[in-house]
């Protein structure tokens, strides 16, 4: 395990914290860390500040991930990484998409031309909207508390995809499965970051897989063209025991 | 004309080397994948009677020439696992169901199972180092694994491969207990762990693992070797393969075919088809045509 010190936790939302530490370490947009916190569990995390001061955000949904919001400055944080597929940057006008936690692993890919699709269930949940230039973001509540009533599809289809360049998309695999059939025959082109249960995040445990690709190795970002081809992508996955499931409204 | 078609237990392998129980085998698509990229056949994770979750990460443990894992025997259970069964069998290639029991009752149910669903053998895990009441606890006992084979045998129209543990005090009364079993697959992994110095504690959740990867791969040879002199049983090979040397390392110490897991991890799904050019070189280079005029020519 690779052990850093804890320069600063900040907290940014509602059961939500970003920590960070500094790590002499190329990290890229949409790769991500396996931490560790002894006593408890390892999870998938992935990466929001990927300069010289690194850092992860965190928001709180079980056992570990509550323990983990709970570290402090100058505690140490145990991981392994980075691991996964980077985003393929493209050039240009970038459409940000985030549902929930999601936009974590997006954060890196935020710039002054950007313009960002921020979503979640409620208004206290929404994360980095605040992070995009004035007048450069929509956002999106399930219960209507703020922005556009709705799922994040909603607040695409507000807007015009050929201003853009390139999408990117992080958030539940309905989600995103919702917005892939919406560009899947427009031109815009779009790259997909999945969550799925993940234990070894080296390729080789089979957990997070789809039509046999792992996304801790070979994701967790897809291209549109890829994710089109696949039969699991949004219809089922396995849980932590293997058992394949329906993917589930989130 | 070099031919690196192969046999054990009668079943023809389009090459010798079959993807290990417990790496990429829990998925269908994923089994179904990692024979287009090759592998002549797979084996399936180790299934049980019912769902277990396994244990909380970490499960998994990169460590110097190798891996260090205790999973804990995850599996979603034998019924819900026919699904996956039916998409790796759509590779048209062999589809060994790995099993693991308490008692030879347990066994034969989830043997009957596999065979029902499909599986051209099944793997008995008569190995597994790290879960209380299976694995290596039961492959341990000589008169056990000797029940446990002969009911299999007197039940079953497919073969029965049985994975022994190094982990005894002497492997060669074990393989002689499993007698019966069509072939032998030696080894599972090397009880094990890892200590994280800062934490001042053991990495894994469940503190020992099985080591897996280049660190054991000479142990695996020698295993081979010795059953293989001892009992002249049929063997797959499996332990710390990664290239073709590896693999005719194990084939000439007495294995008909070979097994490759922990490399997935370090030299990706391409594997298979790498070796198996090399593999033609090889044998083109040493002037063998076929595969069974190497098995064992090391045994002496």
């Amino acid at each position: 395990m690779i052990v850093k010190i804890i320069s600063d936790v900040e907290r940014i939302g509602r059961n939500t914290v970003t920590i960070r530490f500094s790590w002499d370490q190329k990290v890229e947009p949409g790769q991500f860390l396996m931490v560790w916190m002894p006593n408890h569990s390892e999870i998938p995390i992935s990466i929001s500040h990927t300069g010289p001061l690194k850092g992860i955000t965190i928001r709180s949904y079980g056992e570990t991930s509550e323990a983990m919001i709970g570290l402090r400055k100058g505690d140490r944080i145990f991981f392994r990484g980075p691991y996964g597929r980077p985003f393929d940057i493209k050039p240009g006008r970038k459409l940000i998409v985030g549902g929930g936690s999601g936009m974590a692993g997006l954060l890196p890919l935020v710039d002054s031309r950007a313009y960002g699709v921020v979503s979640a269930r409620t208004s206290s949940d929404l994360l980095f909207a605040d992070r995009f230039a004035e007048g450069h973001v929509t956002m999106v509540t399930d219960d209507g508390t703020a922005g556009i009533r709705g799922f994040a599809i909603d607040g695409v289809k507000s807007l015009q995809l050929d201003e853009f360049d390139m999408m990117y998309v992080c958030g539940p695999e309905l989600m995103l499965k919702s917005i892939l059939d919406y560009v899947a025959h427009k031109s815009i082109p779009a790259q997909f970051s999945l969550e799925r249960t993940m234990k070894c995040g080296i390729g080789i445990c089979d957990s997070c897989s789809i039509d046999g690709r792992q996304l801790c190795t070979e994701g967790p970002t897809f291209s549109k063209e890829e994710l089109m081809g696949m039969h699991e992508f949004g219809t089922t996955r396995l849980t932590e025991s293997g058992k394949r499931i329906q993917i589930g409204r989130h | 004309m070099v031919h690196t078609d192969t046999t054990v237990a009668g079943i023809r392998l389009s090459n010798p080397m079959m993807l290990a129980s417990g790496i990429l085998d829990e998925n269908g698509y994923t089994m179904l994948e990692i024979l287009k990229k090759g592998a002549a056949a797979v084996v399936t994770k180790s299934i049980g009677t019912s769902e277990r979750t396994g244990y909380k990460p970490p499960v998994v443990v990169p460590i110097q020439g190798g891996l260090l894992n205790a999973i804990g025997l995850a599996n979603p259970g034998i019924k819900n696992f026919r699904g996956e069964m039916e998409i790796a069998l759509r590779g048209n290639k062999p589809v060994v169901g790995s099993i693991f029991g308490a008692t030879a009752d347990e066994f034969l149910q989830l043997a009957l199972d596999m065979e029902e669903y499909g599986a051209t053998a099944v793997e008995l895990n008569l190995s597994c180092p790290h879960v209380a009441g299976y694995g290596t606890e039961v492959g341990s006992d000589p008169q056990l694994v000797e029940d446990i084979v002969t009911t299999l045998k007197s039940k079953l129209k497919i073969p029965v491969f049985a994975k022994l543990s190094p982990n005894v005090t002497n492997i060669v009364d074990i393989a002689n207990a499993a007698h019966k079993a069509d072939a032998l697959v030696l080894i599972n992994t090397v009880r094990a762990m890892s200590i994280d110095i800062h934490a001042r504690k053991a990495v894994l959740t469940n503190r020992y693992g099985g080591l897996s990867g280049p660190a054991i791969k000479n142990v695996g040879v020698r295993y081979v070797y010795e059953v293989r002199k001892e009992t002249g049983k049929e063997i797959i090979g499996v332990g710390g393969i990664e290239n073709t040397n590896d693999l005719v390392e194990y084939v000439m110490a007495g294995a008909s075919a070979v097994q490759i897991g922990t490399a997935l991890y370090t030299q990706g799904k391409d594997i298979f088809s790498r070796i198996e050019a090399n593999l033609e070189k090889f044998m083109e280079a040493e002037g063998f045509n076929r595969i069974s005029e190497m098995i064992g020519v090391a045994v002496e």
